[in-house]
């Protein structure tokens, strides 16, 4: 019973997780880098929905404000910062990636201080169901996450331009010879992944406290996910993320608070020790 | 034999890139491999020179299996590649690139390095001794001291075999040697390749340049679609309808 | 004045051990560590505890060195086999982890609260200002020395091939060569040089805590190398030496300003280190003081 309460506690923590690893792995996928920026950019959205929920009360206003905000901010780095990068090599973008990230941080350390701000969400009594404890805020963040994921497999598998960006991710050379505009798939991508990402950030700041720090935190187990999933798929991101999140509140009785997060290194070093492709990954062409 | 290919396959997701290859090298031998893009030959080089993992089959260099052996370990061996596009140290000069592939360095080593300085400058002369050889030998001379990243396409391409050259090989697999080749260039290499060949270096070769490749080759296999289509000599396989058909025909 | 100078031109020489490090690391081999700061705690850690139970320093400062080293061995064995990106990942989360590991083991690091009152060099030294110059010119010597001796593996036959690595790992195993293990070789020694780093850090500040190694420190070093140009010995000198005034600049900052918190501060500065990286990417990737470009 007691671990299939942590179960279902890390689920909400996983759902997060394969939110801000289905960013890293549709950057990767497409834009071909690892977006170190990520993490970042979910404290940046968490932010964005603090300020829409003091405003206005609302969580809907402030789920839009995350999602708003950060797609226009990831659309400016993009047209910034990575547009003129591009042809270059991984680590240009990646350490460019990791400048991005401490920027944005720096930025919001400097606007909004270095208090925890905490979102006032009303207390609810929580569910009882066959002994496990739920909190039915958990299950708004659930639907929130879920609605997003349903939005970004739709606008992938059910939109021309989601077309047109899986097409980049298989082959780019094919992709671009066949009349794709990849200007057009990048600002799709970016906005995109904005959004996810502002989502991720969100969820993140309501179930912990919202400071500076907040997403850099998310990063390795990001990562982790986005690998653990097979590099450039959206499902195995996700799914990963979930397993992730179950693990490491799985771990938490044996290995203690701080070690959790130490859950998904490990986890990545054994997933890449063994398939150095993920699990779910698929081989890439070798000429 | 110096190299027995048997029964090669390998696919790539649901794409059969070897579908059953078998392919001899004699001793000393020059041999010819063509065939439209695609259809296996370059992915053929990778599995014999250990950058790709046959699905199954089996790849035996002078006699003996090379299992999973490295591509380090089959160069080591003397079984020796070039690439199609081509894989140049562009930050070293030209003899440094050379240098770089010698064999059997004291001073690769850290320990080496420091504790036997001697040694180490003795071999350097050495190593320097034997890279101007085959500078010289592939007149290079004039871009000796150049970054390579600087040469053009044909002098790369030159590079490439300088530094299986510096390896001692007894079988080299060339991947399009003659391609982006200026025809004088050309000319040039096709005769340091019967030089060398006539020293007892094999050589198995992938070109499109069938002119240049039929004077230098008395065996050539063409592939299509991951299977050896024909085999026999350059005039025997340019008549053979199948290969008229599925390669020249298509190209017409 | 005079101690202040003495101060920095210390914590500068740290930083171009951590730099020769990285230089080596990535400027001749093209290995993206992204994880420098852990190798750079392993050493302040291990050569601090045991000084504190009474081991000499010298012997204190080898261990650190060679802890950190050895450290880089596993990593590198199982980093190794990866693409550049994954590695870059793999080290960042090996540094995070380190910090982990040395928040939570209270019994050996005591945590957050850190280790105070590490044993000074030339503590037998009663005068402050000249004990400060005899820990300069030690670490001046070291530097020195790591200098020549880096000077003397990048010209060797051993460096030819890294750079080789560097430009095109494929052609490396292709002729006969084995770039693993130039890779660990590699990663051990520049490893090594960021644990000494890290040996002075902790014996000079005589004070560390878990906060002092995150992941900032490894692009300090970073931006470093960029600045001065990577894939050069001489960069890294000069890319930290304007880095240190870059940073120590900033301080003069809160002399006109003093109503910045020490929290503004460092945000202000992780901005500029952002700005900087960006920046230096985009239009000036072969640094201040060379043409080297990768790719």
């Amino acid at each position: 019973m007691f671990y299939a309460q942590l179960i279902v506690n890390g689920l909400v923590q996983g759902l997060i997780v394969g939110l801000a690893a289905l960013a890293v792995t549709l950057v990767f996928g497409v834009a071909r880098f690892a977006n170190a920026a990520t993490g970042d950019t979910m404290t940046f959205g968490a932010y964005a929905a603090l300020i829409g929920h003091k405003a206005t009360g609302s969580l809907v206003v402030a789920g839009g404000a995350a999602v708003g905000a950060t797609a226009l901010l990831s659309l400016t780095v993009y047209a910034l910062v990575f547009r003129k990068l591009a042809g270059r090599s991984v680590v240009a973008l990646l350490v460019t990636s990791i400048g991005v990230g401490f920027l944005l941080r720096s930025v919001l350390g400097i606007v909004f201080g270095h208090n925890q701000q905490l979102f006032t969400v009303p207390l609810v009594r929580p569910i009882r169901f066959n002994g496990l404890i739920i909190n039915p805020f958990d299950l708004q963040l659930a639907a929130v996450a879920a609605v997003a994921l349903v939005g970004v497999f739709l606008v992938l598998y059910a939109t021309p331009i989601g077309r047109r960006m899986r097409a980049v991710a298989d082959n780019r050379e094919l992709a671009l010879v066949s009349g794709i505009r990849p200007e057009r798939v990048m600002i799709a991508l970016w906005l995109l992944v904005g959004a996810v990402t502002g989502v991720a950030g969100m969820m993140l700041g309501m179930k912990t406290i919202v400071s500076p720090e907040l997403g850099w935190e998310m990063l390795l187990p990001a990562f982790a996910a986005a690998i653990l999933g097979g590099i450039g798929s959206p499902v195995g991101a996700v799914l990963a993320g979930l397993l992730l999140g179950v693990a490491q509140e799985l771990s938490t009785p044996f290995v203690g608070f701080t070690y959790k997060l130490s859950i998904s290194f490990v986890v990545l070093l054994l997933v890449l020790l063994v398939r150095p492709r993920g699990l779910f990954g698929r081989l890439e062409g070798v000429r | 034999m110096s190299l027995q290919i048997t029964d090669i396959r390998k696919a790539f997701g649901g794409f059969q890139a070897l579908d059953g290859v078998t392919l001899t090298v004699g001793e000393g031998q020059l041999v010819g491999l063509i065939g439209p893009n695609g259809a296996g030959k370059s992915t053929l080089f990778s599995v014999v020179s250990g950058f790709i993992e046959a699905d199954t089959g089996e790849v035996r260099f002078k006699g003996a299996d090379l299992g999973r052996q490295s591509p380090a370990a089959r160069a080591r061996k003397g079984l020796l590649r070039t690439f199609q596009v081509p894989r140049e140290f562009s930050h070293l000069t030209v003899r440094d690139n050379l240098k770089a592939a010698a064999p059997g360095q004291t001073g690769e080593g850290l320990v080496g390095l420091f504790l036997r300085p001697g040694e180490v400058a003795r071999q350097e002369v050495e190593i320097t001794a034997k890279a101007d050889e085959v500078i010289a030998f592939l007149r290079l001379g004039p871009v000796a001291d150049l970054p390579s990243g600087r040469l053009s396409g044909g002098q790369k391409k030159l590079l490439e075999l300088g530094r299986a050259l510096m390896v001692e090989p007894s079988l080299i697999l060339l991947d399009e040697p003659f391609a982006g080749v200026n025809p004088v260039l050309i000319e040039e290499l096709v005769e340091r390749i019967r030089e060398l060949n006539a020293r007892g270096i094999g050589f198995l070769i992938i070109e499109h340049d069938l002119q240049a490749l039929t004077r230098l080759v008395p065996i050539l296999h063409v592939m299509d679609r991951g299977r050896i289509l024909a085999s026999g000599t350059p005039g025997e396989v340019l008549e053979d309808p199948k290969v008229r058909e599925a390669y020249l025909g298509g190209a017409a | 004045m005079e101690a202040y100078l003495v101060a920095i031109a210390i914590v500068a020489l740290i930083y171009v051990l951590l730099a020769l490090g990285l230089t080596l690391q990535y400027g001749f081999t093209g290995l993206i560590n992204f994880g420098h700061v852990g190798f750079f705690a392993i050493g302040a850690y291990t050569s601090a505890i045991l000084a504190m139970n009474g081991l000499p320093l010298v012997l204190s400062f080898a261990a650190g060195t060679i802890v950190a080293g050895l450290a880089a061995w596993p990593i590198g064995l199982i980093a190794l086999r990866l693409r550049d990106d994954y590695f870059a990942i793999v080290t960042l989360g090996f540094s995070e982890t380190v910090r982990l590991v040395i928040t939570s083991e209270k019994w050996l690091t005591n945590g957050v609260q850190g280790i105070p009152a590490i044993p000074r060099m030339f503590a037998g030294i009663s005068v402050g200002s000249l004990a400060s110059f005899a820990v300069l010119a030690v670490l001046l010597v070291v530097t020195i020395v790591a200098i020549l001796g880096m000077g003397r593996i990048v010209k060797s036959p051993f460096g030819r091939i890294i750079e080789a690595i560097r430009d095109n790992e494929d052609a490396v195993k292709a002729l006969g060569k084995d770039p693993a293990r130039f890779k660990v070789q590699v990663l051990i020694l520049g490893s090594g040089l960021a644990g000494l780093a890290g040996a002075f850090y902790a014996h000079y500040i005589t004070y560390i805590v878990p906060d002092q190694f995150i992941p900032l420190v490894t692009f300090y070093v970073w931006m470093a190398i960029i600045i001065g140009g990577v894939g050069r010995v001489s960069g890294a000198v000069v890319g930290t030496v304007l880095l240190m005034v870059l940073l120590e600049g900033s301080r003069f900052i809160r002399d006109v300003m003093p109503f910045i918190s020490d929290v503004e501060m460092a945000s202000v500065r992780l901005g500029v280190i952002g700005l900087l990286l960006i920046l230096f990417t985009i239009y000036r990737p072969q640094g201040l003081m060379g043409d080297f470009t990768r790719r």
